[in-house]
Order: structure tokens, then C-alpha cells, then sequence
């Protein structure tokens, strides 16, 4: 319980530490949300597979790329924690990236159609 | 035993409501669930590093009523655990720069002068500026002295010139030595690391600097047409004071190269001809030459301690004039009034933040009891840990206790294995985590 309670404030600590960052980034997807809510539910379900789609490609371009930023390589894996911490970094940069291209595609296909 | 008891204490509990939004906005569950103690007490805390800011922050939160006062003159906040990443090239300086006066919880009275004495007969201590400043409680969270004048012609202000590095000595000290050791990885040479006997502050960093010398020369490629030795005045096979991890480290050096003398304290050197002379024991001294050498300084109790009543009188600690506490509940020994916490505290092992992490709550949590007039209810098992970088890129997470025992937080986790995980705690995730017990909420 501690633990989940110390991985809690860390994230709070980062956000703090990139509060401009994390507020921008939280607006747009915020904009995006509502302008996508004057959708019909049909464009999003039709939206949904090519954002899953963003978020596979995301999440397999952050496994090289959490490493290289933090002066590491895959080459430093060497224990099955680690690939267990780096896949579940790169699922979340994934779900990150499917939430902000879930609602962008939902726009931009339902104003062609 | 509890000197205090003519404290009236009442308590009353926060409503629940009021604690759940208080729990959501500001991330502190235990805090805002626990009830604040109705108190007119005096607190001072002395020192304003980790254990200090993390005491006061859980004291403004603990206490309704109470009068803490704060007493430091530092205005700059470092963040220690990070010197070796300043000093090993990885980090800018910047990252362990902050300042205390966004840490300083609201209501806590700051006294921006240094502790000079403590009177803890007549519950007073005195400023550097002459002033004395009366408590009904204290908190001893000093920090300790980096002695590096029992080395003989070492010279701080030296560091970074003539392949001199002591990653110990603050910021500037930190990113001179990794400007030492930029220098020395080019050419390569022989590098001399040093470790003295007694406590230490991070007693990790010796060793992590020794595995990054050898990493920045194999990068360089400059490691064939060097050598790094390690010097301890620990007995022989010790360069750490647990076991498992002790062995762990030497198996590995073993592997890289590194040669280890021991029972071989440092206790000269000659910054312009670059040579270190070590002692043995029995005062035979040899000279060793160096291109690079990193300064390991023997470490004591501030002057303010040491020369006050409430050191060690006997013992282990008393030498090094180390704060008397038991170890389990941080309350002084003789005044039950006093509190400690961190590296001034007199206690087996353990002078880093981590401990700070874990004994902030039980010495925040037996300080109120003492103030209520109970008995302390909590205690600490002296943990401690260390993300000892064993290269760029990989690191061992050790945590242990008093005893030497390894206790892994995560028990699966194999404590000895290196791991990209540890090295992204020590690289990314434990700054944050360090700000968060600055700020009592961990």
C-alpha cells in the first residue's frame, strides 16, 4: 500500500516539476473530448480501431525510445523487472497516445462525412 | 519516563468530509485522516535539510496551535542523492539546486541563522548570530561535518584541478569533480579512490563512484592504459558494512579490474605534485601517485552536537560526538524532549534520505505522543537503501536495516541483481520521490 502510495506522489512530484507541460497537454485533450462529443456515436466507434491503432504504434516506438532518453539502451535490460517496468511504461505512453487520437480522429472523420 | 506530561494536550478530529477533500487535493491520506493536536508548545527544529523540512511539514499538519521554529542558515535546498549523478557527468548541477523557502511549510517561523549550541539543560540553543532561542521540544536535524581537515593538505577549494574530485563537498564540489574526471577519462591514468572508516553519509557513494570511473574510462576507451584503486581504511575484504552486498561489490570489481587495498586510510595529499599518502594502521605510511583521485573525507558530528550535552558520552558514538538517540524510537536517551533525525543521529548505518523517508513519520508521529504526554508509539527499523550505479544504465536497488538485513521492498525483486529498473529510479523517479517527503506527504 505504501508503495502505491509513494508511485502516487511521484507522479504528482513530476507533474508539478512540468506543470505547463501537463496543464497544456490536459487542456488540449480536454478541447479535444468536448469537440468530439458533438459527434454521433457511430463516428466514434468508427474512430476507435485507427486510434488503437496510433496507440500500438506509440507504445512500440517507446520501447526503444524511454530507454535512449534516459541515457540507457535496451542492451541494459537485463532482468525480467526491467522489461516488465519498460512494457508497462510503454503501455501507458500508448493509452496516452490513444486517448488524444481516439477523440482527433473522431473530428476529423465525422466533418468528411 | 516522559518528561512532558504537564503538557494538557486535548485532541480533536478533523470531520470526515473534511479529510477526504483535504486527502483528494493534497495527496496526504494519513495526514488529513489523523487528529491535529490542540497544543501551546514551543517546537524548534533544528536544520532545514530533509529531515528538517519533512519534520516541519508533518509538525504545521500534526499540531494546531503549536509554535515551530525552524533554525538555519542555509537558504539554498540541495538535493544530496543526486551529487554523484552531477559528479559522474549525467546530471546538469541545476537538478540539485532548489531553494528552502518553497519547502517552508506556512506558520513555521524561520530563523535564517546557524546553530552555534545547545543548551538542553536549560532547553535553549544558541545562534551564530548570539541569539537564544528557548524550546519545549526539539528536533536535532543538523546534518553532520564533513572533517576533511584531518586530511593534510587537502584543500576544497581545489577540487577540480589536478585530477582532485570529492563528490561530498556540495554542487560546486560535484560538478568540479566530474570536470576532474571528463579530464581524466581522455588521457586515462591512475585513478585512486578512497574510503575512510567510521559512519558515513551515503556510504554507497564511494562505490558507485568507483563503478562510474571504470564505465567513464571503458567509454572513453581509455580503460586498457588505466588502472583504479580503491583504498579503504576498512579491514580487509570490507568496503561495505553489509555482508551480501559487500561481497557483491568486491565480485565485481574483481571482474573489472579494480585493485583493493585495504586497512589503507588516506590521510595526506599533495594537491600540485598529485600524490595521496595512506596509512596503515600500524603508521607506516606509503605514497601513491595519482592522475585522478577522489576524496572520501572522514565524517563527525557538527560542532553544535559534539561539543554540547546532548552527544554520545560512551560507546561506538561517542567519538564521532553523534546525537544520543534510541534507535528506535529517535528520542534522546537523557532528554525526552530532544528528537533526531537523519545523518546527525547517533544509530547503526543509515545516514541517507531513504532513512530520512522512513523515520520522519515515526519521529513526526513519537514527537506528537511526547507532546500529548504518551509514550512514543512508533518505531524504526533503521531502513535504509542505496541505487548503487554500477554503470550508465544500470544500477542494484539495496535496502536494508539495522541489522544488515536486506529488505527488499518489493520481495521478488532480487536486491544483488543490476537492472535498468534502479538506475531509472535513480536517474528519473527519486527526486520526485525525495520532494514528496519534503514535503511530508511520504
Amino acid at each position: 500500500m505504501y508503495e502505491i502510495w509513494l508511485v502516487l506522489n511521484i507522479a504528482l512530484e513530476m507533474a508539478r516539476a512540468n506543470a505547463v507541460p501537463v496543464v497544456f497537454g490536459a487542456l488540449v485533450l480536454l478541447a479535444l473530448f468536448l469537440n468530439a462529443l458533438r459527434r454521433r456515436g457511430s463516428a466514434w466507434r468508427r474512430a476507435f480501431l485507427p486510434a488503437l491503432a496510433v496507440g500500438v504504434v506509440a507504445a512500440a516506438a517507446a520501447i526503444p525510445a524511454v530507454p535512449a532518453l534516459t541515457r540507457s539502451s535496451l542492451a541494459d535490460m537485463a532482468y525480467w523487472v526491467d522489461w516488465l517496468n519498460l512494457l508497462a511504461i510503454a503501455a501507458a505512453v500508448g493509452a496516452a497516445a490513444v486517448a488524444y487520437a481516439w477523440p482527433l480522429i473522431t473530428i476529423t472523420r465525422g466533418a468528411r462525412s | 519516563m516522559n518528561g512532558n506530561q504537564s503538557w494538557r494536550a486535548s485532541r480533536r478530529r478533523l470531520l470526515a468530509g473534511g479529510a477526504g477533500l483535504a486527502a483528494a487535493a493534497g495527496m496526504r491520506p494519513s495526514a488529513a485522516r489523523a487528529a491535529r493536536l490542540a497544543t501551546s508548545a514551543h517546537i524548534v527544529i533544528a536544520g532545514s535539510g530533509l529531515g528538517g523540512l519533512a519534520i516541519a511539514n508533518r509538525l504545521a499538519r500534526s499540531l494546531d496551535g503549536a509554535r515551530i521554529t525552524l533554525v538555519d542558515a542555509k537558504k539554498e535546498h540541495n538535493y544530496q542523492p543526486g551529487y554523484t549523478l552531477v559528479a559522474t557527468g549525467l546530471w546538469p548541477v541545476a537538478k540539485v539546486r532548489d531553494t528552502n523557502a518553497e519547502f517552508v511549510p506556512a506558520g513555521v517561523e524561520w530563523v535564517q541563522e546557524a546553530v552555534a549550541a545547545f543548551d538542553p539543560v536549560a532547553k535553549t540553543l544558541e545562534t551564530a548570530g548570539g541569539r537564544r532561542i528557548g524550546y519545549d521540544f526539539l528536533v536535532v536535524a543538523t546534518g553532520l561535518h564533513l572533517d576533511y581537515a584531518q586530511i593534510e593538505g587537502m584543500d576544497v577549494a581545489a577540487i577540480g584541478r589536478d585530477g582532485l574530485a570529492s563528490v561530498y563537498a556540495g554542487p560546486q564540489a560535484a560538478q568540479a569533480t566530474w570536470a576532474a574526471m571528463d579530464a581524466f577519462r581522455r588521457e586515462g591514468g591512475e585513478a585512486v579512490m578512497t574510503l575512510p572508516a567510521g559512519a558515513l553519509k551515503c556510504a554507497g557513494a564511494p562505490l558507485k563512484m568507483t563503478f562510474m570511473v571504470d564505465d567513464r574510462l571503458r567509454r572513453a576507451g581509455t580503460r586498457e592504459r588505466s588502472a583504479v584503486r580503491f583504498h579503504t581504511a576498512l579491514p580487509t575484504d570490507t568496503v561495505f558494512g553489509v555482508k551480501a552486498v559487500n561481497d557483491a561489490v568486491l565480485e565485481r570489481w574483481k571482474g573489472l579490474g579494480v585493485e583493493t587495498n585495504f586497512l589503507s586510510k588516506l590521510v595526506a595529499v599533495d594537491i600540485g605534485a598529485r600524490r595521496a599518502t595512506f596509512a596503515s594502521p600500524e603508521g607506516e605510511r606509503t605514497q601513491v601517485p595519482y592522475d585522478f583521485l577522489h576524496v572520501v573525507p572522514p565524517m563527525r558530528a557538527v560542532d553544535a552536537v559534539k561539543n554540547s550535552d546532548l552527544a554520545w558520552k560512551d560507546g561506538p558514538f561517542a567519538a564521532g560526538g553523534w546525537l544520543e538517540v534510541d534507535k528506535a524510537t529517535l528520542r534522546h536517551r537523557r532528554f525526552p524532549e530532544v528528537f533526531g533525525i537523519g545523518d546527525i543521529n547517533g544509530t547503526p548505518r543509515g545516514k541517507t534520505a531513504a532513512t530520512v523517508k522512513k523515520s520522519a513519520p515515526v519521529v513526526a508521529a513519537n514527537l506528537v505522543d511526547a507532546i500529548a504526554g504518551r509514550e512514543p508509539s512508533q518505531q524504526f527499523d533503521g531502513y535504509t537503501s542505496c541505487p548503487l550505479l554500477l554503470r550508465e544504465g544500470s544500477a542494484m536497488l539495496i535496502e536494508f536495516d539495522y541489522e544488515g538485513r536486506l529488505t527488499p521492498s518489493l520481495p521478488m525483486i532480487d536486491p544483488l541483481q543490476e537492472s535498468w529498473a534502479a538506475w531509472l529510479m535513480k536517474y528519473r523517479l527519486l527526486k520526485p520521490a525525495y520532494v514528496a517527503v519534503l514535503r511530508g506527504n511520504v
